[in-house]
């Protein structure tokens, strides 16, 4: 056993090599945050799905006020989706969770035009949930297959109102 | 969860189709016209899908889950309207059970289930007049 008066004439040429072969790194000081998995990314892409479809019903339902007790419960239901979406997103402080819209399309030039763009907008916001089923935690998985079955009955309701 | 756990997950799912397959035996006798006809194909719908899940579970060397005798209804149906309210229950129950199929790992099984729970749902806003925020949730969700 080393004397402490030993030790400490010995540290400052013994300790660099004693950590090294004890494999003690120290502390990772100041290291950068984790990245964002997979699981988040699709998660943030669902946010902005979420979000384009707002965007898409918002604008149908100001260009055309009388489809409003037709559009205002699935508009109530895709901010709900979102809420529930953005309440499931967890990311290191320096990413950001998207706020933006991302597609912005023109607005159909009749009602019946306009229903079926939205039509066709949950019809590809389905096949979007359902491809990232796979890659989801269960939990996630079953709230994409909520949301995507949700979608499925506007997609019925939207075309009930193009053949009305 | 392994396949101990989805096989469970697909005999819930059958024993709900058993059970639609049954309520809607009471649901199609009270109703009458488009309404009969609308019970008639939401049945028939059950029983494929019923017969899919038995065979799925075989396939698994599994023994599907047989239909009881009978089934306690959750209230009475003496009418058009208490019939309709079966049918929104039946077809929430079926919707309900899918959805504990997509928790499996089994990604294949996963998409079955989930591509499986838009037709309950989609019958369930027919039958109720209404959409639902998060079909096979529990109500807490934000429906």
């Amino acid at each position: 056993m080393l004397s402490r008066r030993q030790l400490l004439a010995a540290s400052p040429t013994t300790l660099p090599l004693f950590l090294a072969l004890s494999a003690c790194k120290g502390p990772a000081v100041l290291s950068g945050p984790p990245p964002v998995t997979d699981q988040t990314t699709m998660l943030l892409h669902a946010v902005t799905t979420e979000q384009n479809l707002i965007w898409i019903y918002n604008k149908a339902a100001v260009t055309y006020s009388s489809l409003a007790p037709v559009l205002d419960p699935l508009l109530a239901e895709h901010r709900a989706h979102l809420a529930q979406l953005r309440g499931r997103v967890i990311v290191p402080p320096s990413t950001r969770v998207p706020g933006a819209v991302t597609a912005k399309p023109a607005m159909g030039a009749t009602k019946a035009a306009a229903l079926a763009q939205l039509r066709t907008a949950e019809q590809a916001a389905i096949a979007t949930l359902m491809s990232r089923l796979g890659g989801a935690s269960p939990s996630l998985a079953q709230l994409y297959a909520s949301i995507a079955a949700s979608e499925a009955t506007h997609v019925t309701a939207l075309t009930s109102e193009i053949g009305s | 969860m392994g396949a101990n756990t989805s096989i469970a997950a697909m005999q819930a799912a059958l024993a709900a189709e058993h059970a639609a397959v049954y309520g809607y035996g009471v649901t199609g006798a009270m109703l009458t016209g488009s309404a009969k006809s609308l019970a008639y194909a939401d049945w028939r719908a059950h029983e494929i899908a019923r017969d899919t899940l038995a065979a799925m579970i075989v396939k698994l060397g599994a023994t599907p889950v047989a239909a009881s005798a009978a089934y306690t209804l959750p209230f009475t149906v003496t009418g058009a309207s208490s019939a309709r309210r079966l049918a929104v229950v039946l077809e929430e129950g079926v919707t309900r059970a899918y959805l504990g199929l997509v928790a499996v790992n089994d990604s294949t099984l996963r998409t079955f289930a989930a591509r499986a729970m838009q037709a309950p749902a989609t019958r369930a806003a027919a039958w109720r007049g209404s959409t639902v925020a998060f079909p096979g949730m529990p109500s807490t969700t934000g429906r």
